[in-house]
């Protein structure tokens, strides 16, 4: 069982780190540059990746938390500890790589979009939990405090977002019903291949960091069985 | 049947008296409401400082006025949510509250509603102070602010119970409030600023209908996670 889960994580490693190799090579060797933006342009393919997983992540939260509520399993809870933080550390990565491209293409690191403001305002609840969490008296309290903060922030993402585009309206539109001209195909497939690493690299983490919390449940078990032995 | 045991009380009374309690401790020692209006006039005075006292003339009321309104009602409330909590701290009252036979639910809906009255006290000290201090006429917008006004207090009153509440879970957490409080807080703030503007323009409450809506179905949403939430909240 053990030895069925370590061949995984390594089968996930070496996935990631080859998926990684071909998405850098395709970015940088084989999508053609953008025409009016260059260089530049390139970073969407790191961006774009990771603000879609930034909100995966936050479904992965909810599951988590709501489940960890609702059946006290600490499966759920190991499951909401590695979607926090794996997702903070993406939407620290989307509010980085944004202005990045930001400021080149729009002349500002920054502006009061729904899509940013959402973003950071998700970081922000992020890192509330994750503080929350680091301020509980005991293992078991965080996890019922985080998991509350949890479920409330997943539910107020998508209002934010409604809120903030009423309150303003810039962000490029690459696909859907306001974007005429496809991507070239070699920017596709760059997009979709770097789609693909970041989404295993989110995965690796969210395991690795899981089963850390799970031995970390399973080391405080033992010390505590020490302590009442003694 | 008078030897049968009393049957607990059911959620409205429940709730009722525990509004009732935290709020006749209130009447009697009247410390939340001094250090909130005392709170607000300070932050109403901070910001004259910081805009310049004539700044709703050179910039418009509808401009300077709804942010500066509910800012202050925001940080003042969170001096208030604090507390609301610590009464129970004293003697582990919150033990034998979480130990009573009601609905946990039902605490939460008493805190909230002794929160709204708060607050509602505080908004009818802060909003004249307002005009006399910025030299806005938001006597001409009573109408509009009287519905405008409470819709968004209750958002804010069930944010406020809920949050007050996880910090006082947690130790040394009351420095957190905010923090934690005031992200989650972002459309109830942005539909607040927004319709109070529109109150103090003139501008007819039936061209944001859809902030209202807003705000209308976040009170529901506010009020039904608190409800199913508040039970893990005052485990332990």
């Amino acid at each position: 069982m053990r030895r069925s889960s370590d061949l995984a994580m390594s089968a996930l490693t070496v996935a990631t780190a080859g998926s990684m190799a071909a998405a850098l090579w395709l970015i940088f060797l084989v999508a053609p540059e953008e025409r009016v933006m260059g260089a530049v342009q390139k970073i969407f393919y790191v961006h774009v990746p990771l603000a879609a997983i930034t909100f995966l992540s936050v479904f992965l939260l909810l599951t988590g938390a709501a489940g960890y509520l609702w059946t006290r399993r600490a499966g759920f809870d190991h499951l909401s500890i590695a979607s926090a933080e794996v997702g903070w550390l993406f939407c620290t990565l989307v509010l980085v790589t944004g202005p990045i491209w930001a400021k080149p293409a729009w002349g500002v690191w920054w502006t009061w979009e729904a899509k940013l403001t959402t973003t950071l305002v998700l970081w922000l609840l992020l890192a509330g939990i994750l503080l929350a969490r680091a301020y509980a008296s005991t293992p078991e309290q965080g996890a019922r405090i985080a998991s509350v903060l949890g479920v409330i922030a997943a539910l107020d993402v998508p209002i934010v977002y409604k809120a903030v585009d009423w309150w303003r309206g810039q962000h490029p539109i690459v696909f859907g019903p306001g974007k005429t001209d496809p991507l070239a195909p070699g920017m596709l497939a760059a997009l979709l291949v770097s789609m693909g690493a970041f989404l295993l690299l989110f995965a690796l983490l969210v395991a690795v960091r899981a089963r850390l919390a799970a031995e970390e449940d399973r080391l405080a078990a033992l010390l505590e069985a020490a302590a009442r032995s003694r | 049947m008078s030897d049968a045991a009393p049957r607990p009380p059911g959620f409205v009374s429940a709730s009722l008296a525990i509004a009732q309690k935290d709020l006749r401790i209130e009447g009697r020692t009247k410390e939340t409401t001094l250090a909130t209006v005392l709170f607000a006039l300070v932050v109403l005075v901070v910001f004259a400082f910081a805009f310049g006292g004539d700044a709703v003339q050179r910039a418009g009321a509808g401009t300077i006025v709804p942010g500066v309104v509910w800012v202050t009602l925001a940080f003042s409330g969170i001096v208030g949510f604090t507390r609301s909590f610590r009464l129970e701290r004293e003697d582990d009252a919150l033990a034998a509250v979480a130990l009573a036979p009601v609905d946990r639910g039902a605490v939460f809906a008493g805190k909230a509603l002794a929160n709204f009255v708060l607050l509602t006290a505080l908004e009818t000290a802060l909003f004249p102070l307002t005009s006399v201090l910025l030299d806005v006429p938001l006597l001409a917008a009573a109408a509009p602010l009287a519905l405008v006004v409470p819709l968004h207090t209750v958002g804010l009153a069930c944010l406020g119970t809920l949050f007050g509440a996880v910090v006082s879970r947690l130790q040394r957490g009351e420095a957190l409030l905010a923090t934690l409080m005031l992200p989650a807080a972002t459309p109830l703030f942005l539909s607040a600023v927004h319709c109070t503007a529109s109150a103090i323009e003139g501008t007819p409450l039936a061209a944001d209908r859809h902030w209202l809506l807003l705000i209308g179905g976040l009170d529901v949403l506010y009020v039904l996670v608190a409800l199913l939430l508040f039970d893990a909240i005052l485990e332990d």
